[in-house]
């Protein structure tokens, strides 16, 4: 059980697990190449990756994922899930 | 070609084994779909699917490239490409090179993977077109890649590039790349298919969490985790290496230069093949034995076989096979050597023939003259024509049956004979049934072990189409979640996928020239023995002779039963002197008194014998053929039984054909198609079909993939009719149906004559010996319809005496022991044979044994055969009772065996205290649970007199009428669902005074599925059904079936209670599961 303090904190989200994945704004090309990421233009590819699995469970995981370099110089992991929206791994 | 930019060049099929999940037949199908114009098909370390995928690719238009993905020892993967005959060659050495140390473990043990040195694989690289491995697995090292260069050459090395749309894609292709132009050598792509359908992606999956032994939740490293595996189209692959043109161009490059055709010849010979003395000595074979048999015969039947081994030998000559008749007789001779070995030179077995013929070949003299088989085809009226005719396209089918002990001697001394890379064994590939899809796919899925249990006991355990309803009769709702519904989507798909290599029951190829040039031979579980990695399917597409050397269990308890006469009576039967018209063996048959007896002892044969009263040994041919599928389904059944009886009642009468013509082929059988050649003589007589014709329609139905062949056979046959006897179209249209409803699945003539005849051998033998037969049965276990158990109380209610095993008085086998059967001691579960013989042995040299004490001591036997023999009452003449040999034998004897006379005979008071003895039911308990056979009688009897007086035995049954409500109770012998029943379960189940036939209706099963599945007594409230047509058969056709409340004998509990301490865990077992399991079947054999 956590801690009352610990729960709140959790809740004002100051605190979350460790490589969760957030919610990112992306614009991509017809085909699914990205091409801003949270407004920073895409530079680059560096790879790209297609996850398909956990089938049988009531959460199962489709999502197409692309590690892209952006303008400013940073490598950003990003994947779109089936439904359309797009999340950043740390 | 042109307008395909792609060809897939690296793709498995379920013949990997639990990695890759569609048939070479659904990859085929796919690729054509998607424009492919050729595909490579490359399991894992084998190429047994390989002729069905060239088979399949050949039918579609698709060119098949062959090769597999090779492991090396290491764990690196190459890919192997076919590039011409030489490398087909080379490939089959480099695998049976691969597999040939899988086996070097302990007997038991289970086999090793296969891995090949790099040495071996660069020693055999000539024809093969070598790639350098998939992503996970492929070659990264200069090093290797060098030696690989070496070994190939540039123009038979690419490094292999894959795209598996994983994270690390890109870096791995591009230091390929960099290896690849490092050593000079092109790059490819290639898919790594795994799937033919994106569908078939979470079977995949499963299977890989199979593979590992572990759960999907566990396995993810190891999975795939995407569908990139799956059979695209050529476009989709070339776009997904965008980046690799050179790569995919490549594809198209190498494709053209792979142009190995598996479907063209392999160069394979027999060992007698082109023989040129051959048809000489064949004739001359023939021309000695003809003096032997038909010397003495009537003039118009010699004149008869004269012309007939006449006619014979010159189509013989005409198909240039004389070679292959004298193989198998060649064959034949090594049996007779094995044979005397085996039965020794003096015994009573050594009259018989080393083995016997079965199939088509029984009708031809040749093979009668050359002891191939033994009936005479010409006193049985049996025409060649399956069998040998001058259409014959492939070589024709010669099986051999022999009793077991013989067969297991005689396959290695064939090895030995041809030399062991000539000879090898036919495989077989066990597929997923209900059973074993279930537990190993529920397991991956992590569903609770106990529920999958349940569902997998209550399954009718062999389509996994049906799971689905075993999951739902099993859980109910709770079935209705996710998984569950998983469970049954991925049995279903599994269902008919192969899932390991096997050893065929008896084909043998044998090979002028080592047969590891033609297909990788492996070793198999059994020492000694070799199998090729093609079924028998694929053996006989390649051309390969296959022999058949079957183990027939019912020749090995003749053969028994034949000496145990000899031991009993000092009478030397001879089989073959056995009148074929004896009266009291005939009258047997027709009350279907036949239980134990080969082939017509079945549920479903004794109410056909009771309706259709065979007279003769041509009726118990006709008999034995009739419950076959063929029959069944071609409709042949009830208008055969319905005419039988109207001739019966009115002798003379004359059954129209359906077309005069048909007459001489149907005249017999009464206007219905049982036998296989009626197929091919009413083709010939109805519709002028050629003998070439008629057996290729008969292929075509007989094999997997030929609907549309079969429907070009079915113009061909209506066209022929109308022009031949000017017939309408219907009527040549519902003698097709007659024809194609029986498909492949009947007798042909000859085999149901041979069937027949040991048939009423053994019914003979059953009706004049029957404790000799009895015991004879009993210990070749298991083989036919009815457990042991059910042929003991059968024997018991006709007068046989049956002794309980008896450590004073009993052999290793079961013996005759004046007059009755004596069980042995071999047949006590849990008793090791090694110790049953140090007691046997030390009984004989020093005598009987004087009490427990004596025994544990002078016998050495360790204390876990000693507890078996004392609960199954073998101890009883020393200690008085179960009980009292338990308790006695636990303080005297080791925890292990010590060996005879090594311990000395202490004079230890070891006296059991006053224990109370078992009661009946404790006794058939403790019986089922040691030996499988309740002595004493049914259990139900015990049960008597609490049931409600309005329960009927089985014999009270017979003086019931038609239509009366009757309550019945029984232990259940068998439980059948043929598929042919249309849902309906048939039962047979047996109190202490006879069996009773039940019938369930499908709502009736449906509705009470779980007791008739998993209960071993039952009580059933139905109709009683005694049809006139049935000649006296009598059923019940169930409303309602209650398990039967057993007693509860608290004396099995005080056992344990009152056992010295080691014992406690030996008796504490369910004793639900000690009653004998009724066998499950789909009805005939």
């Amino acid at each position: 059980m956590p801690s009352p303090s610990r729960s709140r904190r959790i809740r004002q989200n100051t605190v979350r697990r460790f490589g969760e994945p957030i919610a990112a704004k992306v614009k991509a090309r017809e085909g699914g190449r990205p091409e801003i990421v949270n407004g920073q233009p895409v530079e680059a590819i560096r790879d790209t990756w297609l996850v398909e699995d956990r089938w049988w469970t009531a959460a199962p995981i489709r999502r197409r994922y692309w590690q892209v370099v952006t303008a400013s110089g940073a490598v950003k992991t990003i994947y779109r899930e089936a439904g359309g929206r797009w999340y950043a791994h740390g | 070609m042109s307008s395909t930019p792609y060809i897939e060049l690296h793709a498995h099929s379920a013949f990997s084994f639990l990695d890759g999940a569609s048939l070479p037949e659904e990859l085929v199908a796919a690729a054509v779909e998607h424009g492919h114009s050729a595909l490579a098909q490359t399991d894992h370390d084998n190429l047994s699917g390989a002729m069905e995928f060239a088979q399949a690719a050949k039918g579609l238009g698709l060119r098949a490239i062959h090769g597999c993905e090779l492991s090396l020892s290491g764990g690196s993967h190459l890919t192997l490409l076919v590039e011409d005959a030489s490398g087909w060659a080379n490939l089959c050495r480099i695998l049976t090179i691969a597999h040939a140390e899988t086996r070097s473990g302990p007997p038991g043990a289970p086999a090793t993977p296969p891995e090949s040195q790099l040495q071996t694989v660069l020693e055999h690289s000539k024809g093969i077109v070598c790639l350098t491995g998939c992503a996970d697995h492929g070659i990264r090292d200069d090093s290797t890649a060098r030696q690989l260069l070496e070994g190939f050459g540039s123009d038979h090395l690419r490094v292999e590039l894959q795209r598996p749309l994983r994270r690390g894609d890109r870096e791995r292709n591009r230091l390929l790349e960099q290896l690849a132009s490092r050593i000079g050598v092109p790059t490819v792509a290639t898919g790594n298919v795994h799937i033919h359908n994106r569908s078939r992606g979470p079977l995949q999956d499963a299977f890989v969490a199979i593979r590992l032994r572990s759960t999907l939740d566990a396995s993810e490293p190891q999975r795939r985790g995407n569908r990139s595996h799956t059979l695209s189209t050529p476009q989709a692959m070339a776009a997904r290496f965008a980046d690799h043109p050179q790569a995919v161009a490549e594809t198209l490059e190498l494709a053209g230069r792979l142009d190995f055709d598996l479907t063209s010849s392999l160069g394979y010979r027999h060992p007698r093949e082109g023989d040129l003395d051959a048809d000489r000595e064949l004739a001359a074979v023939c021309g000695s034995a003809f003096e032997t048999r038909y010397g003495q015969a009537r003039p118009h039947l010699r004149a008869e076989a004269k012309a007939r081994l006449e006619e014979e030998l010159r189509v013989i000559a005409g198909l240039g096979l004389a070679g292959f008749f004298l193989l198998h007789r060649d064959l034949l001779e090594l049996a007779r050597d094995v044979a005397a070995e085996v039965r020794g030179p003096d015994t009573a077995r050594a009259l018989l023939p080393p083995g016997r013929g079965r199939g088509s070949s029984v009708s031809s003299i040749v093979c009668h003259l050359t002891g191939l088989s033994h009936v005479d085809p010409i006193a049985n009226g049996l025409q060649l024509g399956r069998f040998l005719n001058d259409d014959l396209s492939s070589t024709p089918d010669i099986d051999l049956d022999f009793p077991r002990d013989i067969r297991a001697k005689l396959i290695p001394r064939v090895h030995e004979r041809y030399g062991k890379d000539r000879t090898a064994l036919v495989a077989t590939f066990p597929t997923f049934r209900a059973r074993s899809a279930i537990r190993q796919i529920g397991a991956a899925l992590s569903l609770p072990a106990a529920d999958i249990e349940r569902v997998a006991r209550a399954s009718e355990g062999w389509s996994g189409q049906r799971v689905g309803d075993d999951i739902k009769a099993a859980l109910g709702d709770r079935g209705e979640s996710p998984r569950w519904q998983w469970l049954a989507r991925l049995a279903a798909e599994a269902h008919g996928l192969p899932r390991h290599l096997s050893q065929h029951p008896g084909g043998m190829i044998v090979a002028a020239q080592p047969l590891t040039a033609c297909c990788p031979v492996v070793p198999s579980a059994m020492e000694g023995r070799r199998i090729v990695q093609w079924d028998k399917d694929s053996c006989s597409d390649a051309g390969f002779l296959k022999i058949d050397l079957l183990g027939l269990g019912m020749l090995s308890a003749v053969e028994r039963c034949i000496e145990l006469v000899w031991e009993s009576r000092r009478e030397r039967l001879d089989l073959s002197q056995l009148p074929l018209d004896d009266k009291p063996t005939f009258e047997a048959i027709r009350k279907a008194e036949t239980t134990g007896v080969f082939q017509i002892e079945s549920r479903a044969q004794m109410s056909s014998l009771l309706r259709t009263q065979p007279q003769t040994i041509d009726d118990i041919t006709i008999q034995v053929a009739i419950v076959r599928p063929g029959p069944i389904q071609g409709g042949a059944v009830n208008p055969y039984i319905r005419r039988r009886r109207l001739v019966l009642e009115n002798p003379g009468l004359k059954i129209e054909m359906p077309h005069p013509s048909l007459e001489a082929a149907l005249g017999e059988t009464l206007g219905t198609i049982i036998f296989q050649d009626q197929v091919l003589e009413v083709s010939a007589a109805f519709a002028g079909f050629t003998t070439g014709e008629a057996e290729g329609l008969r292929r075509a139905m007989s094999r997997k993939r030929s609907s549309a062949a079969v429907e070009a056979y079915r113009l061909r046959f209506i066209a022929g009719a109308q022009q031949l006897h000017g017939v309408n179209e219907r009527l040549a249209s519902e003698v097709f149906t007659m024809i194609r409803g029986f498909s492949g699945f009947g007798f042909p003539k000859a085999h149901a004559a041979a069937f027949g005849l040991l048939a009423y051998q053994s019914t003979w033998l059953r009706v004049h010996r029957p404790a000799e037969f009895l015991c004879a049965l009993i210990d070749e276990q298991p083989m036919g319809f009815y457990p042991p158990d059910s042929l003991v109380h059968e024997a018991q209610r006709r007068g046989v005496k049956v002794l309980p095993p008896d450590t004073n008085l009993s052999r290793a086998d079961s013996t005759i022991e004046e007059g009755a059967v004596r069980i042995g001691l071999n047949r006590v579960k849990g008793a090791s044979s090694e110790c049953v013989a140090a007691v046997v042995a030390q009984r004989l040299t020093g005598g009987p044994y004087s009490d427990s004490a004596d025994l544990a001591s002078r016998s050495g036997a360790a204390r876990p055969t000693l507890e078996a023999l004392a609960w199954a009452g073998a101890c009883d003449s020393l200690a008085g009772s179960r009980r009292a040999a338990l308790w006695e034998l636990g303080a005297a004897s080791l925890s292990q065996a010590v060996g005879e006379n090594l311990q000395l005979a202490l004079p230890l008071g070891i006296d059991a205290p006053e224990l109370n003895a078992l009661d009946a039911w404790g006794r058939a308990v403790a019986d089922y649970s040691a030996t499988g056979i309740a002595i004493e009688g049914n259990p139900v009897g015990l049960s008597r007199a609490k049931l409600s007086t309005s329960t009927v035995t089985a014999t009270g049954l017979a003086e019931l009428p038609d239509r009366a409500r009757v309550t019945v109770a029984g232990l259940v012998v068998v439980r059948q669902r043929p598929q042919t029943a249309g849902g309906i379960v048939f039962l047979l189940i047996e109190d202490e005074t006879g069996t009773i036939n039940i019938v369930l209706r499908k709502e009736v099963y449906e509705r009470h599925r779980l007791e008739v599945r998993t209960e071993p007594m039952l009580l059933i409230d139905g109709i009683l059904e005694r049809p006139a047509a049935a000649g006296g058969g009598i059923s019940v056709l169930a409303t309602q079936i209650n398990r039967l409340p057993r007693e509860q004998p608290a004396s099995t509990t005080v056992k344990a209670d009152f056992a010295p301490e080691p014992l406690v865990e030996a008796a504490a077992a369910d004793r639900a599961e000690h009653f004998p399991r009724a066998s499950s079947s789909r009805g005939g054999r």
